[in-house]
């Protein structure tokens, strides 16, 4: 039985890292690249810039991790994101209370997962087409509720949430620090998350466990819902404003993300550390790239060939072991 | 395999109570019925503590389906159930394992990318002091004593898909054990493991029984069923046909009452009395997909059954034909020449391959009839790669006249057909591509009766037009109503051949299995 034996170190979630992923020689490879090529990359302000940047996309990259490992997708995320920053941004400007303006986002983010949810589990309609639908329905539902003018006049306070900071910590950073250690516990600590590699693995064994794996699939795409809702509030906050078109795409970078980071599209097989620096390669590209002025089309088609990249190495390696 | 049997440890089981007590699981009368199929029609069965019941049949006899239906996966149509005497309800798997049954499947329930001890306790996680986590030190912990029961040294955080099948079967062992089960399910346990796996599982087996357990065997192998069994029950076509002791029978009794379909089949076969030249000949072959040393012979003119259990190979014969399989070694000599490169290559040359997922594999199923019937001859039909939608129609036709395709257009979406007419469609379509050696596989699988008999008697008309077949079935009554000659497989292997005045259900069956 040797031969099966593992190099994995017991108990720690290092036992779930394969050796060298293509996503780290990614990462190392291009801030390499950057600090050679741009001077201002390697300066302790533009490294926190890169963080405070990424964490919009990693609100979105975790649960899509979630999602991608039931063997689903979500294409309406950004689109989501764009209507339930918009709500807010409404709400907010109204009533003045930041607590009103957040519910309501997380209200629009939890009813399109609801629905995404029970057209994927209920009907069986294949994720891919279920959220393309609802993609659209949430862009249009977008360019209604705004009549396709930004929002305007968003209070200091909602400023504050993107600008502020505690003990020098911008506060992005500490809000994704918080839901990556959050989804890190959900998916390696509980029920849900043995469920959620279960439900990509192997349904049919949750059958004959007695599990009801229905429900199940409907919270993980509700999951991915309350997450663009908390996404618009930095989203909104960001940019001072509520625009019809803010997020348009952003659920691309988020499976680029995911992908990158080494979670396969088949068979449950996810890494949630692989999405964190997923989304850190794409905040480096991204932010090298800006400091190189190349623009932002030119950094779209960037990401791709990075995405290849990295499958590439993976499979590369799958296949030798 | 032969080696395998002379080694399947013997072992000493304590006897049933001559007059057994209350039965600790009975179900009377169950039945259930899937569109087109009854797969279980009043069945009754019943098993004591501390019991090894034998279940037998042959494919698609019902075993499965009453497996299915005692766990809870399958709801019966009628029938009721009793534990311990006293009338219950198994309405999903939760119920039975109310009832402490457990049941260990061939086809694996293990999840790849969670670990062993996570597969293990799947749906029986253990929570931690801290409320919604899970006590991952009590799951080591608990896992680590299921794997030293039954002796698995893998750690229990070696993510399933890392294992071999071997190690994955009996993890799956491993999984039922821990559940604490009254009724212990096992199907075909053994058909993955080694010989030093199989003496463990045995000897774990065996403990159980001492503890009063019941267990219920799927088998395959004759001897097992002698060596284990206090009790045996035999089922065929979905019925109950038979129940006997061990101590009163004898593998032939049992052979014999497995055997025996009713297979209404109206169209008589007009024998090969001269077959012509040799059109498939393999010799010593062996493929990446585990078979090994494959001879055999195909003559124009001859129908061939390929024939064995589930699982023994079969299938993987027809990919390596196919060139879908890589060979490893030997060789496939087709008109005598020696077969290089892929399914393109063999296809060229004349082989057409009907697979056994005749949706999946064999048709387009959103193109229409005539496409599907171009797809494969379009190098025959158009040699210089300019297609023309009216050469195709016609050749379509042509085809739906001859082969008598029940449709309305060629034009039609074959998703529509029935399943008999499909079938001719896959079969036109390596007629359109000039193919002179069929290899079918499953030819009647979800076809019924009616059609059934025509598409043999297409089959007939293909070899009596010069054409050779090899034909794969798990219907033993079909191999001896069409065949001219047929090979029996076990275990990846040939072994045996059984010429037109040997052929018969008997005879398959007990090439099949484990008998002397």
């Amino acid at each position: 039985m040797s031969d099966h034996a593992l190099s994995s170190a017991p108990g720690s979630a290092r036992a779930r890292i394969p050796s060298v992923p293509g996503v780290a020689v990614a990462l190392v490879g291009l801030s390499v690249l950057f600090a050679v090529a741009s001077p201002g990359f390697l300066t302790a302000g533009n490294l926190s810039n890169i963080l405070v940047q990424s964490v919009i996309l990693l609100l979105l990259a975790l649960p899509m991790t979630l999602i991608i490992m039931t063997e689903g997708l979500d294409l309406s995320m950004g689109a989501v994101l764009t209507l339930a920053s918009l709500v807010l941004a409404l709400i907010v400007v109204a009533t003045q209370s930041l607590m009103l303006g957040l519910a309501g986002a997380l209200c629009v983010g939890l009813a399109f997962g609801l629905t995404n949810g029970w057209l994927v589990a209920s009907l069986g309609i294949p994720p891919f087409v279920a959220t393309l639908g609802t993609l659209g329905a949430a862009q249009g539902l977008a360019l209604i509720v705004s009549d396709g003018q930004s929002v305007v006049g968003i209070p200091r306070f909602v400023r504050l949430v993107y600008s502020g900071e505690v003990a020098g910590i911008p506060n992005p950073i500490l809000i994704g620090a918080g839901f990556y250690a959050l989804f890190h516990v959900l998916l390696y600590h509980t029920r849900f998350g043995t469920y959620i590699c279960a439900l990509g693995g192997n349904r049919e064994a949750l059958t004959l466990a007695g599990v009801k794996w229905k429900r199940l699939l409907i919270s993980v795409y509700m999951l991915g819902g309350a997450m663009a809702g908390v996404a618009a509030l930095l989203m909104t906050a960001r940019m001072n404003a509520g625009h019809p078109t803010a997020a348009i795409g952003m659920e691309f970078d988020a499976i680029a993300a995911v992908a990158l980071g080494g979670t396969s599209f088949e068979k449950g097989n996810g890494w949630i550390f692989g999405t964190l620096m997923g989304v850190l390669t794409v905040g480096v590209l991204r932010n090298g790239l800006n400091l190189m002025a190349v623009p932002s089309s030119v950094q779209v088609a960037c990401i791709g060939v990075l995405v290849i990249f990295a499958l590439f190495l993976d499979g590369m390696r799958s296949k030798k072991s | 395999m032969r080696a395998v049997m002379a080694t399947t440890p013997r072992l000493e089981l304590a006897a049933p109570p001559a007059v057994p007590g209350t039965p600790i699981l009975e179900l009377k009368g169950i039945s259930k019925t899937f569109p087109g199929v009854k797969a279980l029609d009043d069945v009754s069965f019943a098993v004591w503590p501390g019991e090894v019941h034998m279940l037998l049949g042959e494919n698609g006899a019902g075993k499965s389906s009453l497996m299915k239906v005692l766990c809870g996966a399958y709801q019966a149509d009628a029938g009721e159930y009793f534990h311990n005497g006293e009338k219950v309800e198994i309405r999903s798997p939760a119920d039975a394992r109310r009832f402490g049954i457990a049941v260990i499947f061939q086809e694996f329930s293990l999840v790849p990318y969670l670990d062993v001890a996570q597969n293990i306790f799947l749906g029986r996680e253990f929570p931690s002091r801290i409320p919604g986590l899970l006590d991952r030190r009590r799951l080591y912990r608990e896992a680590q004593k299921v794997l030293d029961l039954i002796g698995l040294e893998v750690d229990p955080r070696t993510k399933v898909h890392q294992l071999g099948v071997a190690q994955q079967q009996m993890v799956e062992i491993g999984k039922a054990l821990s559940q604490d089960a009254r009724i212990l399910v096992m199907d075909e346990p053994t058909a993955a493991l080694s010989d030093r796996e199989t003496e463990r599982l045995f000897e774990v087996m065996r403990q159980l029984q001492a503890k009063g357990v019941a267990l219920v065997y799927i088998s395959h192998r004759m001897a097992e069923v002698f060596a284990l069994g206090d009790r045996i029950t035999v089922l065929r076509d979905g019925k109950l046909v038979g129940r006997a002791l061990p101590g009163e029978t004898s593998p032939d009794e049992l052979v014999r009452m497995m055997v025996g379909r009713n297979v209404d089949m109206s169209y008589p076969r007009r024998f090969a009395t001269e077959p012509g030249e040799v059109v498939l000949e393999t010799k010593g072959l062996s493929s990446s997909n585990g078979i090994r040393d494959i001879d055999l012979k195909v003559r124009a003119g001859e129908i061939v059954g390929l024939c064995g259990l589930v699982g023994s190979g079969r299938t993987e014969v027809a990919r390596a034909i196919f060139g879908a399989d890589a060979v490893t070694a030997g060789e496939v000599r087709i008109f005598g020449k020696q077969r290089t490169g892929g399914p393109d290559a063999a296809a060229f040359a004349g082989v057409g391959l009907i697979p056994e997922s005749r949706k999946a594999e064999g048709l387009a199923l959103i193109r229409t009839v005539s496409d599907n019937l171009a797809v494969a001859g379009l190098p025959k039909l158009f040699p210089n790669m300019m297609f023309s939608p009216g050469k195709a129609r016609r050749s379509a036709q042509e085809l739906i006249q001859r082969l008598r395709i029940a449709t309305p257009s060629p034009n039609q979406s074959v998703a529509v057909l029935s399943g008999g007419n499909q079938q001719k469609v896959v079969i036109g379509k390596w007629l359109a591509a000039g193919t002179r050696l069929f290899i079918f596989d499953e030819p009647t699988r979800g076809i019924d009766v009616g059609a059934k008999s025509e598409i043999f008697a297409l089959i007939d008309q293909l070899v009596a037009e010069g054409a050779a077949v090899l034909m794969i079935s798990s219907e033993q009554a079909e191999i001896v109503h069409v065949c001219d000659r047929a090979y029996v497989m076990r275990g990846k292997r040939i072994v045996g051949e059984l010429g037109r005045a040997d052929l018969s259900e008997e005879n398959i069956v007990r090439m099949g299995m484990h008998d002397e």
